[in-house]
């Protein structure tokens, strides 16, 4: 049992801090909040060319064949900086779900660039009025000739206007299936839903969009598990993420409490203020151990069917919780635009909210202990 | 990074739980006394700790010249898990604080006297620290030694000495230079419990035991039981708790809560509605799981810690047992609310669930975010030096 980091893992992780504070300011991050596109091209290019973005994806597609647990240091990373990159949706799902069950044809087309950056991929996988699980799917994927046609309504869709594809999930005959689409076909009308975490998110109309049998990804009906498999993957990555938040949030709070003098003291030699703070970090210090568990025993080809969700809910919890802490230390400014703090409490909430929320993953581990 | 014990560690852990599951008796291992099972307190489980010793198990950290097997603390950890899951007595104070403190500071005399008997479990400890004016502020002991003629003449009183109804030996901390700074002018005695001058009285709490205060009247003790230099003693107190990381309160009793609690509610029913249908007990569950796992990952963070050998880890124990104290409290809460109004049957009838398990449990865990150095203690600890906030207190 040892917690210490290999070489190559702490080269991983100094080179995307190193990166990340180059090229990822806050001011940038600023900047792409509410953008149409939201990516930064100079941190995409960057992150392309450091092959953060084939990171997970094996060598034989250009990537870096690299582990959860590798992928969980970058995703702390990009986390504490709040990087507004579509690596989640592309290089993490999308990879993921290709690699779990594409055809050869699909993944030649498409992982090698994912890896270098030059493509972006989403998925279009949440609808109105409906839930996170398999019931939730209810874009028609109907049968006609050789293929299908798609109609229905997706929501939070991120970065459409740029993606090159989309991989929808949808019902047909056989159940959900995943199907690799061009988010510029014809029937599709995107339109921008600004969110509480600011990146680009767009509600999707299919009205009618054929699609061929051959952009099926995987076996009729097998969608769902694929789906339900990458995301517990996903999940572990963004709970490192939300722990880099938390870990970024508290840090800058702990500097200004050592500065911020009233009744001729500093904040942080008032008990009342310095306890949400160590309460924070014990949190903060636990998730992380926890998400690495979990990381690792996805690497170690062990079940994650419990650790995945526990690392979600628990980080996210505590990113959330570690904001609003942080928020009565800061006091009225950080209700204001002007400081960054408010970039963290939105973030955390949107984070916990989204790719499984609380009642989903709790659900998901009382249904691993219980049933 | 490697989450799984080495091959070596491995094969340790499953010794120790094949031999207790050998030796199992349930008059010694009662998952009911909660938190008191690590007490040798009955001639039983003496009895058993003396099996333990004849297995070589106690003292195996401690330097071969002493007895010991200069094997790392890890394996001590691994024992201690192993017997509080199995609800026995576990290695503590004597191997631990006593016996490492010894080993550094103890003249040869009480080296010699002490070091074999603690090996061969034929000895037990009370230590007396706490005092109505030392609870959270530990150096500010007012426990009096009045040097006189060979020895010290010691005056005062203790609280919470969980141990003096049945130890041999006294662990004491006492105030021996009254004009000295408080955190420089106490020492460390070691006192024969039999000492008529000694006045034990019993205070019942609402746990599944009793704790102590003990009374100082001119109570005599030779110069040869003063442990170390005289007013080093709060140096000594700190290191010991420093040295003791791997045998501090074990996760087991607290996960084994968890599990016992939901595998409960899987069987358990509730208007003829299996209860493990609730929406709300589900996400309970689901809670504590997770909660549960956090711990265990605190637990790994500083047994890590420990085993790298660097400066001790201050502030990985603080944080874990931050965190588990109050998880352990929560626990026992939760089952109670799931339990409603069946709950409340007390402990020890066969009509309460599980025989009332949580009932006591309750009661039992309210200690724990206080003893052992308070909640609000280990959130200073962490606040100053982990985080580098002013001192605030």
């Amino acid at each position: 049992m040892d917690l210490d980091l290999a070489e190559e893992q702490q080269m991983v992780i100094d080179m995307a801090k190193a990166m990340l504070e180059e090229h990822c300011p806050t001011q940038l991050v600023r900047d792409m909040e509410d953008d149409a596109d939201g990516v930064p091209a100079d941190l995409w290019k960057q992150m392309g060319e450091l092959g953060l973005n084939g990171l997970l994806i094996p060598e034989q597609y250009g990537g870096g064949g690299l582990g959860l647990l590798e992928g969980a240091f970058v995703y702390e990373e990009l986390g504490r900086a709040m990087a507004p990159v579509p690596h989640f949706v592309s290089s993490v799902l999308s990879a993921k779900v290709l690699l779990a069950a594409g055809s050869d044809a699909q993944k030649d087309a498409w992982l090698g660039k994912i890896a270098d950056g030059s493509a972006i991929l989403t998925t279009a996988w949440l609808e109105p009025q409906r839930g996170q699980g398999e019931k939730g799917i209810a874009l028609e994927a109907k049968t006609e000739g050789d293929g299908f046609k798609l109609t229905g309504r997706k929501r939070s869709v991120p970065y459409a206007s740029v993606a090159d594809q989309l991989i929808v999930l949808a019902r047909s005959e056989a159940g959900v299936d995943l199907f690799l689409v061009d988010p510029n076909a014809d029937g599709i009308t995107k339109k921008q839903l600004l969110s509480q975490g600011r990146e680009p998110q767009y509600q999707l109309d299919f009205d009618g969009v054929t699609v061929s049998s051959a952009d099926r990804i995987g076996e009729a009906g097998s969608g769902w598990s694929t789906w339900n498999a990458v995301m517990h993957e996903g999940i572990i990555l963004l709970a490192a993420q939300a722990v880099g938040g938390a870990d970024r949030c508290l840090r800058e709070t702990v500097d200004y409490a050592n500065q911020r003098v009233q009744f001729d003291k500093p904040l942080g030699a008032f008990q009342a203020l310095a306890h949400y703070m160590a309460d924070a970090s014990t949190r903060i210090d636990g998730g992380r151990v926890l998400v690495h568990e979990a990381a690792w025993n996805a690497d170690q080809g062990r079940s994650i069917s419990r650790f995945a969700p526990m690392a979600k809910l628990f980080c996210c919890e505590t990113y959330r919780e570690t904001t609003r802490a942080c928020a009565q230390i800061w006091g009225g400014v950080a209700f204001t635009i002007e400081y960054d703090q408010q970039m963290f409490f939105r973030r955390a909430k949107a984070l916990q909210l989204s790719w499984w929320d609380t009642p989903y993953l709790e659900e998901l581990i009382a249904a691993d202990v219980l049933d | 990074m490697d989450f799984d014990f080495s091959p070596e560690e491995q094969k340790f852990a499953e010794e120790v739980d094949a031999w207790l599951v050998e030796n199992r008796d349930p008059v010694v291992m009662d998952h009911h006394r909660e938190n008191f099972t690590q007490l040798s307190d009955t001639p039983e489980r003496r009895a058993f700790m003396k099996k333990l010793a004849a297995k070589g198990w106690l003292g195996m950290s401690w330097p071969k010249e002493f007895g010991g097997q200069e094997i790392e603390g890890v394996y001590e950890y691994i024992l201690n898990e192993a017997l509080s899951k199995h609800a026995a007595p576990q290695i503590g104070k004597g191997v631990g604080i006593i016996g490492k403190t010894l080993i550094r500071h103890g003249n040869d005399f009480l080296k010699q006297k002490f070091l074999p008997l603690i090996l061969d479990a034929e000895i037990e400890f009370a230590v007396g620290y706490s005092e109505p004016e030392a609870g959270s502020d530990a150096a500010n002991m007012q426990l009096r030694a009045d040097k006189v003629e060979g020895g010290w003449l010691l005056n005062g009183q203790k609280m919470w000495t969980t141990s003096a109804h049945f130890a041999d030996w006294y662990w004491v901390g006492a105030r021996t230079d009254q004009d000295k700074p408080k955190h420089d002018g106490l020492s460390l005695f070691l006192i024969d419990m039999d000492n008529p001058n000694l006045e034990v009285q019993s205070l019942p709490t609402i746990g599944k035991d009793t704790t102590n205060q003990v009374f100082f009247d001119d109570v005599f003790v030779p110069d040869e039981y003063l442990v170390g230099q005289r007013g080093k003693g709060f140096q000594m107190i700190s290191e010991a708790l420093d040295l003791e990381r791997f045998t501090m309160f074990t996760l087991s009793p607290i996960a084994n809560r968890s599990e016992v609690l939901a595998d409960w509610v899987k069987e358990a029913k509730r208007d003829d509605t299996p209860l493990k249908d609730d929406t709300n007990v589900r996400r309970t569950i689901a809670h504590i799981m997770t909660d549960t796992a956090v711990a265990k990952a605190l637990s790994t963070r500083f047994v890590c810690a420990a085993k790298s050998g660097g400066k001790p880890p201050t502030i990985e124990s603080s944080q874990y047992k931050l965190f588990t104290t109050s998880l352990s409290q929560r626990v026992c809460k939760d089952a109670l609310d799931i339990q409603g109004h069946e709950g409340t049957i007390m402990e020890g009838q066969d009509d309460a669930p599980l025989r009332g398990r949580f009932e006591g449990a309750y009661r039992a865990t309210m200690n724990e975010t206080v003893g052992g150095g308070s909640s609000e203690i280990q959130k200073n600890i962490i606040a100053r030096r982990h985080l580098g906030l002013p001192k605030n207190f």
